[in-house]
């Protein structure tokens, strides 16, 4: 950890408290939480830093069949919770349990993994799929705006200004799968996938699919939704999700994996994910 | 050489409890920078970023102007004197084209200047102010572009000394040809050849180097670092500081790690200078970004291989031919070079015509140096995959193919003569291996036979097994010294001084265990203390797998002489003759009556009573062989069709290391090897900008295996007995790591029919070679 | 600034750089076992538990343990007493460089405080993100299954 310049440490209270230290130090203090993102980050610039922990925004709460999670509960705390071992059968506790290691998983919030968003992170991905909502104050009040759209602004600067407050996941009445390609076993993603599926009638109702670390940041394919609905999950329909994905999925180089590799791979990649998901609901 | 009856044995062949083991796992005090001295400065390298280039002037007003600033060494203020970093024996077989700070750097990351300052803050913030002026030359990245018509020359200077042929890049070579290598080929009835790759891979011991240079009360300077080769570390330091070598002592505490980046003066030279300097204790320590790129790697290499053979499977003619980068500085060059023929064209003693050719090349890229297999690694990756597709041309089943070629016990190799460490070798006959054992022992376990013909698909997962098996040596024949001292202390427990190097093998426990197995007691009697260049008699060190076998017969040695000197003294207690005596149980104890006499007494009674003399031993062995330990791997894995994932299932050894002193410390020798193997064959790979900058010096993007890649791993130790070992002992540390790669590349052939023959086999490239099917 | 905590079972008031990580205060404290092997996170070298928990001390600010309990391995039996999860690394060969070794075990420390019973699988799931070098995980992976068998023989602290 390189941040020698800090002068000093604050344990905010509350939101207002946080807010207004943050404005006292016209961008040169960066909001706490788990810590893992700014201790390994260049913000050698840093005089201050403001401990958000200890303001009653750790809680996992289920409600009307979906999920509130405060912004500084860690991801060991949510895959504990159980609240999220009950939510879509405990997808999100599948998830977290591929993210990172569990002395990280200890330390590191949902809140942060919001703020910082990598692109090579999973639980974007896996929040685009869900339809996460984020809330955030700042000196003009409460925000909230979808985790889709709000990772479209210019997030980073916004939140060096904000609180991140609550993460909203809504109730779904499906089933939904994630996964991702990696180096070795306990690594970030060359490519990840989260998808949900809704099937009445042996038919597609709904499809949720995002596919990231392409080496962008989760995104949903939105025409390959619209393409599901209303087709039978099978081994032909697997197929054809895989032709048009190889066909339409945008992907690039990065020193981790080619271009090449990724547009070969992506199309397998997001028709077992949607396979795994069908299976779940019992219709493969 | 007396050897104790096995079924007697109270210490060797137990797996006693590690002599340093409780203190371990109670988190003492016991690395290298677990201890403070008031005082100390912080010593910080200011590092190259470019690749190749002069140092035109470098002005260090600035930085010396800021408060904390003790003092900044570089080229203009410390002696020119050229020496190799490489740590082995004088006189050492590798350039000496080092410098403590040169006019010129050769790679990013090289070293331009140090400072030693009051806190590592402000280090970081001299090394900011440094200005340096640099002239850009051009670089090379690779053995081929260094060798090209005009490249530029790395190493210019004219007081570089050993160096093959420095004007064309080239720090070493060899050439062995046996027989007549195209009249073998002529007379074969069947010819292959593979050529087989790979790139950086770096140890990552958790423990990056570090090292601690003070002045004791006598002010003589004292090196505590994390080291393989304390004694190298004293002769040259002496060397590259211009100082008396009596004036220096190097200690060697518990180290984190070595595989060889730590058979190298790293840091120790440049401590030493900031805190004769200063004359002030010095701390430096790589973070894990320097520990990458500035301490040491394997030598990335192309190796070729040709085997012709006959209808039948008898090898007729092996052809090696090896491309070796080995980086800005050629430490290693020529005995990693060496050990690529010399380690593997002996295990197929069969062919009367043999060809083993290649050269060390430098580039602008980080140094290669000794990792653990050193050459054999490479050399055993295009030889065993090369055998692989003999096997399938002759339509014969791997396994069978390497019994009717293997070396056994009796035999000989021309090769053996012909290569030894950077000259002429000896000549030596095999006198233990149950290779033959290992192969069979490996393939039921396995369940080869089914597994090959059975062809396993799950979805898009492909199974399928390989193999490969592998030699090493124990020890440098001829060259490596080890020497023991044992002294008796008046209650009848023992102080064993070695020189040897526990670096996490567990070697001083073995060492006490021969000590005890001798001496008639339990290994906790034996209190060793080791690698202190002021207290322990000399040894080479840990590489080469020499400590079992040099080290571990020095001991022997010397507790046989204590043997004799306890047995004279109880001969006269006793009264009976020292032949009619032997030592068990902390006693004396005679062969023909009932009279016995405790260990105790007779320490006592040395050492105040009658005859008053110390009881105590030094020895000494240079071996004149290197027997070797045998491997035989298989491995099972799954191939993932749609994606190229590679994931290893099952991975069995059977190794014939002698007779196994501490058998968990053996198999965990071998299980540690593997899984480092397996990380080559599918993980690890330095990568570089265009610039010949590192791109992933760190463990996020640098990818080792964890405890979730690792298969279910089987170990098998076979017996064999080595008459020339302590208590029929070869050695384990090394030969793990050959298998690994040929045989992950040879399962993976099995399983979808391509062969990956360039590391690591990640999905990129195992989907291509798939696609391209 | 100043902060009280817990160390092994002692409290502690010390002076801190606010921007200093956990690391640097507990090795500056005397707790030698806490490793430094990456400085980012990435090796599991320096891991400690506060409050039970595992945590990267290299990335953990000192500050954010004010008030709190903090386990090194120190704290974890001793040379003459030693914990059975420690013992059962020495016992099943799981210690050869030891580097790795402290944060292995206070790791596997807390996954034992939980699941009492854990396969080999979700052994290798806890203790992930913690390198090795030397020994290829396999005998730690023993190690810590036989800690689990004593502990539900009841043999544990």
């Amino acid at each position: 950890m390189r941040l020698s310049g800090i002068k000093r440490y604050h344990f905010a209270r509350d939101v207002d408290e946080a807010l207004s230290l943050l404005a006292a130090y016209c961008g040169r203090a960066a909001l706490l939480a788990g810590g893992v993102d700014l201790a390994r980050s260049a913000r050698g610039d840093l005089e201050g830093l403001i401990d958000i922990t200890g303001m009653g925004l750790s809680y996992v709460r289920g409600e009307g069949g979906g999920l509130r999670i405060g912004a500084t509960t860690t991801l060991t705390g949510i895959l504990e919770s159980k609240a999220a071992k009950e939510y879509l059968g405990g997808f999100l506790c599948e998830v977290l349990r591929r993210v990172a290691a569990p002395p990280l998983r200890n330390m590191a919030t949902l809140g942060g993994a919001v703020a910082s968003a990598h692109p090579w992170a999973d639980i974007p991905t896996v929040l685009v799929t869900l339809g996460a909502e984020v809330r955030w104050s700042d000196e003009k009040g409460e925000h909230r705006a979808s985790a889709e759209e709000l990772w479209q602004r210019q997030f980073r600067k916004m939140f060096r200004n904000a609180v991140l407050t609550e993460i909203r996941l809504p109730a779904w009445e499906g089933a939904f799968a994630f996964e991702k390609l990696s180096r070795s076993a306990c690594d970030i993603a060359l490519l990840n996938c989260a998808c949900g599926l809704g099937v009445e009638d042996g038919k597609i109702a709904w499809a949720r699919v995002a596919v990231g670390a392409t080496p962008r940041r989760g995104r949903r394919l939105t025409w390959l939704e619209d393409f599901l609905v209303g087709n039978q999950p099978g081994e032909g329909l697997w197929r054809e999700v895989r032709d048009r994905v190889e066909a339409q999925v945008e992907v690039s180089s990065d020193r981790r994996a080619s271009a090449a590799w990724r547009k070969a791979v992506v199309g397998p990649l997001v028709a077992r994910t949607l396979k795994r998901a069908a299976e779940k609901m019992g219709d493969a | 050489m007396e050897v104790v009856a096995e079924r007697k044995r109270t210490s060797v062949g137990k797996n006693v409890r590690k002599v340093d083991g409780v203190a371990l796992v109670c988190g003492r005090p016991k690395f290298t920078l677990d201890v403070d001295i008031p005082g100390t400065l912080v010593g910080k390298i200011l590092h190259s970023p470019h690749a190749h280039a002069e140092i035109v002037s470098i002005d260090t007003s600035e930085a010396e102007a800021l408060p904390g600033v003790v003092c900044i060494l570089h080229h203009g203020n410390v002696e020119r004197i050229p020496y190799t970093t490489a740590g082995q024996g004088w006189p050492e077989p590798s350039p000496y084209d080092s410098f403590l700070f040169d006019r010129k750097v050769r790679f990013v990351g090289d070293r331009v200047a140090a400072v030693a300052a009051e806190s590592e803050e402000v280090a970081e913030e001299a090394l900011r102010l440094i200005r340096v002026e640099y002239r850009i030359l051009p670089a090379v990245f690779s053995p081929d572009e260094a060798l090209a018509d005009g490249a530029p020359v790395i190493h210019d200077e004219e007081d570089a000394a050993g160096i093959h042929d420095a004007r064309r890049n080239i720090a070493a070579a060899v050439d062995i040809p046996v027989g007549d290598i195209e009249r073998g080929f002529s007379e074969s009835d069947v010819v292959v050849e593979a050529t087989c790759e790979i790139p950086y891979f770096q140890h990552t011991p958790i423990e990056p180097h570090c090292t601690v240079a003070y002045f004791d009360e006598d002010g003589r300077l004292v090196i505590r670092t994390s080291t393989q080769v304390p004694f190298h570390v004293r002769r040259i330091v002496a060397r590259a500081l211009g100082l008396p070598m009596h004036r220096i002592r190097v200690i060697k505490p518990r180290i984190g790690g070595g595989f060889g980046t730590k058979q190298e003066i790293i840091l120790e030279d440049v401590a030493a200078a900031l805190a004769l300097r200063t004359g002030r204790p010095v701390v430096m320590a790589y973070t894990r970004e320097e520990e990458f790129v500035c301490a040491r790697t394997r030598h990335p290499m192309r190796v070729r291989v040709r085997l012709g053979a006959k209808h039948d499977g008898t090898l007729h003619a092996v052809e090696m031919e090896a491309l070796s980068n080995t980086g800005a500085y050629g430490a290693h060059a020529l005995t990693v070079l060496s050990n690529v023929g010399s380690k593997t064209l002996p295990l197929y003693n069969k062919a009367p015509h043999l060809h083993f050719h290649g050269k060390a090349v430098y580039t602008n890229l980080p140094v290669a140096g000794a990792y653990r297999g050193y050459g054999a690694t490479q050399g055993y990756f295009a030889l065993e995959v090369a055998m692989d597709e003999l096997a399938e041309r002759l339509g014969m089943d791997p396994v069978e193919l390497r019994l009717k070629n293997h070396i056994r016990a009796g035999e000989t190799s021309p090769i053996f003569e012909k290569i030894g460490e950077g000259r002429e070798g000896k000549p030596m006959v095999v006198r233990s291996c149950a290779l033959e054992e290992c192969l069979k022992v490996g393939a039921e376990r396995i369940g080869w036979h089914k597994k090959r013909t059975e062809k396993r698909r799950e979805g898009p997962w492909a199974y399928g097994v390989g193999m490969a098996c592998a030699m090493q040596g124990s020890g440098i024949t001829g060259i490596d010294m080890g020497a023991a001292t044992i002294v008796m202390n008046e209650d009848g427990s023992f102080r064993l001084l070695v020189g040897a190097t526990d670096l996490g093998t567990g070697s001083d426990t073995i060492l006490a265990q021969i000590a005890a197995e001798v001496l008639g007691v339990p290994v906790e009697k034996i209190v060793v203390y080791s690698s202190d260049t002021d207290l322990t008699p000399f040894d080479v060190g840990a590489y080469a797998s020499s400590t079992t076998y040099v080290s571990g017969t020095a001991v022997l040695r010397a507790a046989e002489e204590v043997r004799r000197q306890i047995l004279k003294v109880a001969a006269g207690m006793l009264e009976e003759a020292p032949g009619d005596l032997e030592l068990s149980g902390e006693r004396v104890i005679s062969k023909k009556t009932e009279k016995s006499v405790a260990l105790s007494e007779v320490g006592h009674r040395a050492t105040y009573v009658v005859d008053q003399h110390q009881i105590a031993a030094t020895a000494s062995f240079v071996p004149p062989e290197s027997p070797p330990p045998f491997a035989a791997f298989f491995c099972e894995v799954a191939v993932d069709t749609e994606t190229g994932v590679v994931r290893v299932e099952r991975f069995v050894a059977a190794a014939d290391c002698g007779v196994a002193i501490h058998p968990k410390l053996a198999e965990g020798q071998l299980e540690g090897a593997i899984v480092q193997g397996i990380g080559h064959a599918l993980t690890e790979e330095l990568l570089f900008s265009g610039k010949g900058r590192c791109l992933n010096a760190n463990l996020f993007d640098y990818k080792i295996p964890c405890a979730l890649d690792v298969p279910h791993i089987e170990v098998a130790l076979v017996k064999s007995e080595e008459p020339t070992g302590p208590f029929g002992a070869k050695s384990i540390a090394e030969v793990g790591i050959n298998g690994p790669l040929p045989a992950i590349s040879n399962a993976i052939y099995d399983a979808v029919g391509v062969r990956l023959r360039r590391a690591p086999f990640t999905p990129e490239r195992v989907l291509s070679a798939l696609l391209s099917r | 600034m100043k902060i009280y905590f817990e160390l092994n079972g002692e409290q502690q008031y010390v002076d801190i750089e606010p921007g200093e990580s956990l690391l640097s205060l507990l090795r500056r404290l005397g707790m030698k076992s806490v490793k430094q092997g990456c400085n980012t996170g990435d090796c599991g070298a320096c891991t400690v538990l506060v409050d039970g928990r595992a945590v990267r001390s290299c990335i953990t600010f000192a500050a954010k343990v004010r008030g709190r309990r903090v386990t090194t391995l120190e704290g974890l039996g001793s040379v003459d007493d030693l914990h059975p999860l420690p013992e059962a690394f020495l016992e099943a060969g799981a210690v050869q460089c030891g580097f790795c070794t402290p944060g292995m075990i206070l790791t596997a420390y807390e996954l034992l405080s939980r699941n009492d019973d854990p396969t080999p699988e979700e052994v290798r799931a806890a203790i992930s993100g913690n390198l090795c070098r030397c020994t290829g995980y396999a005998k730690i992976v023993r190690a810590i299954l036989l800690a689990a068998e004593w502990k539900r023989e009841g043999r544990w602290r």
